[in-house]
């Protein structure tokens, strides 16, 4: 039968490409040198200073980024939701435009803005003689992560707000609740499950970034210190094994212990020809302040764009507030000697992509089309990659698939674009396969049984209807795999060595790496953040384009 | 196009542990226009999927046109299904939703096309090829999904529910086409509702079903006259239904009504616990002190009245029961007034004698 | 499902892309503007081959050759720092290759150029100094530094950056270099005190000059090339060359067991060749050719370490530096790198207290300094044989890991608790 066949296969790809280097991550934190079971690496870790100041400072960084990130989206959330304020789609705006960034890019035009001789601390100094540590040490991780992650909270928030009763606020207020006790008893609590998935999606993400604390040079954090003592002190090395299986492990249990907040509170409450909560007036010295606010917001989320806007026109800029001199020339060196990179990025992503839409499509259908035993294994393995952190994976494939060549063409598998690609499929699968199956899940199943009523077999029904009709999820989803592949830096560093070979990301990695080339370093990223900003748009117009009777949360 | 027989031999359906269609044995002659009437999670549209081959039984046969099709997959079968809410593709005009499944076929393009137009003629919807089902209305979208069905030429038409999606004026006017459809190609029509008025309009037999069980099947007069049970008696027209003991072959005694003494020949049952039913528009009534005839006679008092239209409708209290009879409005009548004291009379034929 | 074979097709077409021609792989430290000249340069020379360059850090590098087959290893191993070279060689990963070497003296100052068993050659040369932003002094009022030495300075808290010999076998050199002309304790103690005055040690040795260039800090300790080539490129930085330091070859080497030994020694002969030496001159790479006849087309005011313009007084023992290689720098890592914001609290604390006190004698303050800038390993302990094979172990010893992890948590705790007595005795002194 053809679709146990494609089970099967789908089934081995995610063996081969997922189980088995998480797998060998898993073994060689655990294996001797004998080969039997053995704590002792974990001891180590653990005997370490390094290691466990890298843990601790892991933990608070990702736990301090979702509270800033929370400080900055719950406000704006709230304000879109609950008044009728004439900046709302400035907020909606505001939704976005971090996300085109990617953060290991905007990171360095931040040193610029907001280091400790950037552009806000020389006005700083000038004007009252201090000076703000925005960014030495974990606070400049922190600062560039919150900014650029907050979305996720905003967007899962708004949703939830939006999907409330407005019964269940007027119930309160006829029995005499308002204002702050209302947002604090009832309408908190009921956005929560939107607040909760944004919040822990934020804490895993900066958990797991990689590129963030090595541009900014913060190494005493897990994900640095794996990839480094994997790339300098060996492959046989064991504590980098140690820590990518404690990374993986807090991975899951915050994804889990988010999962357990929401069990069984399933808020969607908003019910047929209900409205949602009451949207109020804003008193003229209420609107400047909550228009003061979201102006301070966008400024700080544009910092990053302006920043690196300027690196990549800028001949000189040190020391001073804005840079002096501007030139085209970084963009002249971008395009004699990057073009390469940029349409390696548009082939390794495009290829990811497909992947991922393929197997998204595939397992949906199989999940909520079929009765085949066991597919829920596969919609469970699936979207296990969640929580393997990129540098994990990466180091995975380094040591499952070491010593392998490709036949033919005389390359290391782990050397070679094919690696990058699986890597970057296997990452984003589960936000495909989500997209799919909430576009077929909205696709009444009499749709397919007519046309098999009619003479069509199962697979030209797929053909002729289902994959049609699912164009706009499919599409929506292809274009939000590829942009996430095109920044991606955590896998991306572990598995691109050459240059010619490399996708965008590490280019623009390479070229922050000299003096000279830190201009054309930027002029790479803004070409990344144009990309990313058109695909951004087109992912948007895409679903508008299908009617979507209800938002959903975005992750 | 041809018209087929369509057979069931003791089907069983269980989803799980749950038995879903019990021993379900039925024909429907080739040509007919046969009904499966029942309440919801009867099972009605569950042998309707199972017939298109989108349920699959554990027991028993189903043949269609003589041949077993126990294991034929859906798109084999060659039996039309109208879906309750028509599934028409969004994505496809209207000519390429009807043109489905001759194009499943592989007909030559000259073929289809033709086939195509003659099925939209058909159904009254000549020149609407171009257009898309959002831009029909619900009455012109479920001729859309009976011009694709109808168009393949099936050897039995499946109808789910066709209209219990349309407001009650198009109702009317979509049962009377459906009929006329019916007469002009003569194809086996099974019709499953939950409407037993619809039903009857139309359908040559019907078959009652309650519990994943068929509880009689027989033309609509059979089944109003003669029903074989309490569900079947109550489920297809109102009915005035009393429990009791038949104590002797003339002789029931129901706690509400009391003793009645039953005409001669009426109880064909054995002794034992029955149920006496008799329909609202077989009751008379009279002034309280009118002369019996055969039949029963009650004395009662008038509880409640309310004006039908073409009937005015009576809830009597007789002794401890209320009885409701229904009685032709003329123009001018005004009714019997609440708590006139009246005598009831039902004729002997009207009386039927059921299972308990 | 169609699309599948699609991105089968696709994967294949991305995977066999670069591979019919000579191909020449380069695993490098060196920053793009030099390796895409270089690669530029020899490709339009030798249009057949192609050259691939693998920008590695110096061990990241070593550890990727070190894990590669033999029979398809990288051809070229081209980086700073001549140690690494030595860890190669000794791990019988390099390979000796005949190319002329008509014009390049054999030793530099009394430093040889070319390694004496011929597995690696020089092939640029190398100083290290003092890069500041001028900008940055002025605002801040610091005066411009000369020697090592004057990085101990109070006034200069704060403003300095480093990185660690761990994360850059450079700076290992620099570090390294003082160690070998002050001897183990005095040198010590300086690199301690240069360290507290530092703002930050940096991952990278780029981040160095890096942060120099953009004004984060206002000196750093670097490779000459860092510092010329920002000036050379306009920036607002100016470079010193301390007397105590030592004129190092960059080499170059072909990696024994590589796919194409013919392809290794045509690009080892063109670097070293006259059109070859020249692109060391461009503006941003700025570094020092080994081959002297190159100067002469030089800018104006070029440093030419053969004419004597740099002073360099130490003789740099590499075979001392690679026996202590791993102990040097995990003493570092342990004591400095780990422990920067307590040393920094130390330092500052007797920085304080030498203010406060002005001149005057105090046991305390005294005792204070001692803890602070003594490392926990004495000179002779240094020397132990045990203890530098215990660093040497390798993989699947897990008896000498445990031993070393052991060792590094007695240094890193010690220094600690040193750190926080001298904040303590500094604050108490009077």
């Amino acid at each position: 039968m053809i679709l146990v066949a494609v089970a099967l296969a789908i089934a081995a790809f995610l063996a081969v490409f997922l189980a088995a280097p998480v797998a060998s991550v898993f073994h060689a934190a655990f294996a001797s040198g004998s080969g039997g079971f053995t704590l002792a690496h974990f001891e180590s870790f653990l005997q370490i200073s390094l290691m466990r100041e890298s843990f601790w400072n892991s933990l608070s960084v990702a736990a301090l980024s979702a509270v800033f990130a929370s400080l900055i989206a719950v406000p704006l959330a709230y304000f879109t939701v609950r008044f009728r304020f004439r900046g709302a789609l400035l907020i909606q705006t505001l939704g976005v435009l971090p996300l085109i960034m990617p953060p290991f890019v905007g990171a360095v035009a931040m040193q610029l803005l907001f280091g400790r001789s950037g552009s806000v601390n020389l006005l700083l100094n000038d004007a009252f003689g201090v000076a703000i540590p925005f960014m030495d040490g974990l606070n400049g991780v922190v600062f560039v992560e919150s900014l650029h992650y907050f979305p996720f909270i905003l967007l899962n928030l708004v949703v939830s707000l939006r999907n409330i009763d407005g019964a269940m606020e007027e119930s309160a207020q006829n029995l005499g609740a308002s204002g702050w006790r209302l947002f604090r008893r009832i309408i908190f609590p009921l956005a929560l499950p939107g607040y909760v998935a944004g919040a822990s999606l934020v804490f895993v993400k900066v958990f797991d970034d990689l590129g963030t604390p090595l541009v900014l040079g913060t190494t005493n954090m897990l994900a640095p210190q794996a990839y480094l003592r994997i790339t300098s002190i060996g492959i046989e090395d064991p504590i980098g094994y140690v820590i990518s299986v404690v990374m993986v492990v807090f991975s899951v249990a915050a994804l889990w212990a988010s999962a357990r907040v929401l069990k069984g509170r399933d808020f969607a409450t908003l019910q047929r020809g209900g409205a949602s909560l009451q949207r109020r007036e804003l008193s003229p010295w209420q609107q400047a302040a909550a228009s003061a606010w979201v102006g301070l917001v966008l400024l700080l989320v544009l910092s990053p764009h302006l920043g690196i806007l300027l690196m990549s026109l800028s001949r000189v800029w040190s020391f001073s507030v804005l840079p002096e001199g501007f030139t085209l020339a970084h963009y002249a060196t971008v395009f004699a000697q990057s073009t390469g990179m940029i349409v390696n990025t548009l082939v390794y992503c495009g290829a990811a992509a497909l992947i991922d839409v393929a197997l998204g499509a595939a397992i949906a259908y199989l999940i909520l089309r079929t009765r085949l035993p066991g597919r829920q294994l596969l919609d469970l393995a699936a979207s296990s990659a969640l929580a393997v952190p990129g540098v994990v994976l990466a180091i995975g494939y380094l040591r499952a698939f070491r010593g392998l060549e490709l036949p033919f063409l005389q390359t290391a598998f782990t050397a070679s674009a094919l690696a990058l690609v699986m890597a970057y499929a296997v990452r984003r699968l589960p936000y495909a396969l989500r997209s799919c199956m909430a576009v077929l899940a909205q696709l009444h199943v009499s749709l397919e049984e007519a046309a098999e009523n009619l003479g069509a077999s199962k697979a030209r029904t797929v053909r002729r209807i289902v994959v049609p009709l699912m164009a706009g999820g499919i599409l929506a989803g292809f274009v939000t795999s590829f942009i996430t592949a095109a920044v991606e830096l955590s896998a991306t560093i572990v598995l691109s060595s050459s240059a010619s070979r490399a996708p965008m990301s590490y280019g623009i990695y390479l070229y922050m790496q000299s003096i000279a080339g830190r201009g054309p370093g930027a002029a790479l990223g803004m070409i990344a953040v144009v990309i990313v900003g058109l695909g951004t748009y087109a992912s948007h117009w895409l679903l508008e384009r299908r009617s979507a009777a209800v938002a959903r949360p975005i992750a | 196009m041809q018209a087929v027989r369509v057979e069931a031999r003791n089907l069983q359906l269980s989803y799980g542990a749950t038995p879903v269609l019990r021993d379900i044995t039925l024909t429907v002659e080739p040509g007919e226009f046969f009904a499966i009437l029942g309440p919801s999670g009867s099972g009605k549209s569950t042998l309707l999927r199972l017939i298109a081959g989108f349920a699959r039984h554990q027991a028993g046969e189903l043949l269609v046109g003589g041949k077993d099709v126990t294991g034929v997959v859906p798109w084999k079968r060659n039996v039309g299904m109208v879906f309750q809410n028509y599934a028409l593709w969004p994505h496809m005009t209207v000519a390429r939703n009807v043109a489905f499944g001759l194009e499943e076929r592989r007909l030559p393009r000259e073929e289809v096309r033709r086939r195509t137009e003659a099925a939209l003629q058909l159904v009254g919807l000549d020149g609407y090829g171009g257009r898309r089902p959002s831009q029909l209305s619900g009455g012109q979208q479920q001729r859309v999904a009976i011009a694709r069905t109808l168009a393949i030429e099936p050897q039995v038409l499946l109808l789910d529910e066709p209209l219990s999606n349309l407001d009650a004026r198009l109702r009317l006017q979509m049962r009377e086409e459906l009929l006329a459809l019916h007469r002009r190609l003569g194809v086996t029509t099974i019709f499953v509702t939950h409407d037993q008025e619809e039903a009857m309009t139309i359908c040559d037999r019907i078959a009652v079903m309650d519990h994943g069980v068929i509880q009689q099947v027989g033309t609509p007069i059979e089944l109003f006259d003669e029903p074989a049970n309490r569900f079947v008696a109550g489920f297809v027209g109102s009915v005035n239904l009393f429990e009791g003991e038949l104590r002797a072959s003339d002789v029931f005694v129901s706690p509400l009504l009391g003793e009645c003494r039953l005409p001669a020949g009426l109880a064909t049952r054995p002794l034992g616990p029955a149920c006496l039913a008799f329909r609202p528009h077989a009751v008379r009534v009279d002034a309280a002190a009118a002369p019996g005839g055969d039949g029963l006679g009650f004395d009662g008092t008038i509880a409640a009245a309310s004006f039908q239209g073409e009937t005015m409708r009576y809830e009597v209290r007789v002794g401890g029961a209320s009885v409701i009879a229904e009685q032709p409005h003329r123009r001018g009548g005004t009714g019997w007034r609440d708590g006139t004291p009246v005598r009831l009379q039902v004729a002997a034929d009207e009386l039927r004698l059921i299972a308990a | 499902m169609h699309p599948k074979w699609l991105v089968a097709a696709l994967a294949l077409g991305i995977v066999s892309r670069p591979v019919l021609a000579d191909t020449i792989t380069v695993v490098t430290s060196f920053p793009s503007e030099l390796t895409n000249a270089y690669k530029a340069a020899y490709e339009k020379k030798y249009p057949n081959d192609k050259v691939e360059i693998l920008n590695k850090g110096t061990s990241a590098g070593i550890a990727y050759v070190r894990e590669q087959p033999a029979g398809s290893r990288a051809e070229i191993f081209w980086a700073s720092a001549p140690d690494a070279f030595e860890v190669l060689s000794s791990a019988k990963l390099l390979e000796k290759v005949e190319v002329p070497t008509q014009g390049i003296p054999d030793k530099i100052g009394s430093y040889p150029i070319n390694d004496p068993e011929g597995l690696y050659r020089g092939q640029a040369l190398a100083g290290y100094g003092l890069m500041w932003n001028t900008r940055y002094l002025q605002a801040h009022k610091l005066p411009a530094p000369k020697e090592w030495v004057d990085l101990v300075k109070p006034v200069y808290f704060g403003h300095l950056a480093t990185s660690a010999p761990s994360r850059s076998g450079t700076t290992h050199l620099t570090f390294e270099t003082i160690l070998q002309g002050e001897g183990w304790d005095k040198g010590w103690n300086q690199i301690l005190q240069i360290a507290g005055n530092c703002a930050a040690v940096t991952e990278r040795s780029f981040g160095v000059p890096d942060g120099v260039q953009n004004g984060q800090y206002g000196i750093g300790l670097v490779i000459d090339f860092f510092g010329l080539a920002a000036k050379a490129s306009g920036f607002p930085v100016e470079f010193v060359y301390p007397s105590m330091t030592s004129i190092v070859p960059a080499n170059i080497a072909a990696v024994a067991g590589s796919k194409s030994a013919e392809g290794a020694k045509r690009f080892m002969q063109y670097t070293l060749s006259e059109e070859g030496q020249q692109l060391l001159l461009d503006p941003k790479i700025s570094r020092l050719p080994v081959l002297p006849s190159t100067y002469a087309k030089a800018p104006a005011g070029y440093p030419n370490p053969f004419s004597g313009t740099i002073q360099a007084k130490v003789n740099f023992d590499t075979a001392l530096s690679e026996s202590r290689y791993y102990v040097v720098s995990s003493l570092f890592d342990q004591v400095i790198t780990f422990r920067h914001k307590e040393l920094q609290a130390a330092t500052k604390a007797i920085q304080d207290a030498e203010k406060r006190l002005a001149g005057r004698a105090s046991p305390q303050l005294d005792e204070a300094r001692k803890l602070a800038w003594t490392p926990p390993l004495s000179a002779e302990q240094a020397r132990d044989k045990e203890l530098l094979a215990v660093f040497k172990a390798k993989k699947g010893d897990d008896a000498a890991l445990r031993r070393k992890t052991q060792i590094e948590e007695e240094w890193s705790s010690k220094a600690k608790a040193n750190y926080a007595r001298a904040v303590e005795l500094a604050s108490a002194a009077k």
